[in-house]
């Protein structure tokens, strides 16, 4: 009778809407986890220059440089949740409610775009290094 | 009143369009503080890249300094209220919502106190030579 | 004789569940109502669905076909692709047998968002109250709801939480709110956005793409967020 959560993530043939709002969920919960993570590494700030540059160095250039595809990842995860965020902040305020699926296109196709400008750019600041 | 109309009025929490406007409000915020962080910490900081020195340096300014601050206040409660839509979702006795939601305004003010303890705490770092 | 595979998601008095396959001559039947029909009247007696109208009015033949909430009578088989046709109860309620699903908290939620037109005169009104063709537009759609169920069946937070208003009343809600003969916003306020309501919605859309009339509940409930929310800033303000 009753689903659960895991009902949320069976988006397999059904609309381009529960789609966007399973993946919105899951977006949204590993932001969340990364904030902390984040504040988490930030707080390395206080133990002096050494500790942290050599942290962050390590997943930076190596040797736990693999962590640089999970900032990829985490890239595209914050990218389509603030474009398919924006949708729904301006359908909440009424703006293009009768075009919703056209309009979760057209934010996910530029953030794809500045997606793509920005890892290039953000690569190309490691190498510069 | 009938029964059900009864069983689901809530006169308590009677405020759920209006947090929506919040949470869609405090994301379209949250575009351009991410966007900003994102340019600022990822393509243009400093050539070639000095971790440490460049964050110090950064936050010895302080409208990054309250930059940050304000970024910290506007994504936690955007995390916290986004994890609490996702929790309330949960089959939950309303007891158990009860207890949730201390349990998010703590994580609240947990995360920001954290937050602002530890930016206030960076910016008085000296910089180094 | 071609012939079309019916497996049947099956509950006995007891609860213990079953799937059983049934062979339906193809040229014999023409809805997947039909052929539950020529189940029940040749194949085996003891299939319990509920059905009524054979026309999509009367909303009792809701049933997940090959996995989606369908009206049974107006899905075609021509419309079902491959041989092989799986149907089970609908999706979020309690089965009672086989097909045949209990509405009662269904309709106890729809009764909850006060379905009728509430005047503060009291209905002791001198005139007619009249009605432009636009006005009527508003909330026309929002009354060809037919009460079937599909909606809450498609809506993923229902799944997870039962106590949630769903799809269903609160459009219904905002076909009452929409209508310029009615008054009663103010008394719809806490059922709708309290915490069973119109917040629970995170605008999967499912229940618009399910609706097999055409209502958008989805579009009912964004548009009640947002008439809604200056009422609630009001109730913050206001002392009590």
């Amino acid at each position: 009778m009753n689903e659960g959560p895991l009902g949320w993530a069976k988006f397999y043939r059904k609309g381009v809407g529960y789609f966007a709002f399973a993946m919105h969920r899951l977006s949204g919960l590993v932001i969340v986890f990364y904030l902390y993570l984040h504040l988490f590494v930030l707080s390395h700030l206080l133990s002096g220059a050494a500790t942290y540059n050599s942290l962050v160095t390590s997943i930076t250039y190596g040797p736990y440089d693999s962590f640089l595809v999970l900032d990829v990842l985490l890239a595209l995860v914050i990218f389509y949740h603030g474009a398919n965020g924006t949708r729904l902040a301006l359908n909440e305020m009424g703006i293009g409610l009768k075009n919703h699926k056209v309009m979760f296109y057209f934010f996910e196709s530029i953030a794809v775009v500045i997606l793509g400008v920005f890892l290039y750019y953000a690569y190309m600041f490691i190498g510069a290094a | 009143m009938t029964e059900a109309e009864m069983k689901y009025n809530s006169r308590r929490r009677v405020t759920g369009s209006v947090s929506r406007m919040f949470q869609a409000a405090s994301g379209l915020f949250l575009i351009f503080f991410v966007g900003v962080h994102l340019y600022v910490a990822h393509i243009d900081f400093g050539h070639p890249i000095q971790f440490f020195n460049q964050v110090i340096q950064n936050m010895h300014n302080p409208w990054w300094l309250a930059f940050f601050i304000v970024f910290v206040w506007v994504i936690s409660y955007h995390a916290v209220n986004g994890l609490g839509g996702i929790l309330k979702d949960l089959n939950m006795s309303q007891k158990a919502k009860g207890y949730l939601n201390y349990a998010l305004v703590a994580l609240y003010f947990v995360t920001v106190v954290y937050g602002t303890i530890l930016a206030v705490l960076v910016a008085r770092i000296a910089v180094p030579a | 004789m071609e012939e079309m595979v019916f497996e049947i998601k099956r509950t006995d008095e007891n609860g213990n569940m079953k799937t059983q396959s049934y062979n339906v001559p193809k040229d014999k039947v023409s809805t997947v109502l039909e052929a539950l029909l020529y189940i029940k009247e040749n194949l085996d007696h003891s299939l319990s669905f509920r059905y009524s109208c054979r026309m999509e009015i009367c909303g009792s033949c809701a049933m997940e076909i090959n996995g989606k909430p369908h009206m049974a009578c107006s899905t075609t088989t021509d419309s079902l692709k491959g041989q092989k046709v799986t149907v089970a109860p609908l999706k979020h309620f309690k089965v009672i047998r086989d097909l045949a699903v209990d509405i009662d908290g269904f309709l106890e939620k729809y009764r909850a968002v006060k379905p009728y037109v509430i005047r503060d005169d009291d209905g002791k009104y001198d005139s007619e109250i009249l009605q432009t063709p636009e006005q009527f537009h508003e909330y026309l759609d929002y009354s060809l709801c037919i009460k079937c169920g599909i909606c809450m069946a498609a809506c993923p937070i229902e799944g997870s939480d039962p106590n949630y208003l769903g799809p269903a009343p609160l459009a219904a809600a905002w076909r009452y709110i929409a209508d310029n003969r009615d008054q009663g916003k103010k008394y719809r306020l806490e059922i709708v956005s309290g915490e069973e309501g119109t917040s629970r919605c995170h605008f999967a859309g499912e229940c618009t793409e399910a609706c097999p009339k055409g209502v958008d509940p989805s579009f009912a409930i964004q548009k009640l967020r947002s008439s809604m929310v200056g009422l609630e800033f009001q109730r913050l303000f206001r002392r009590r």
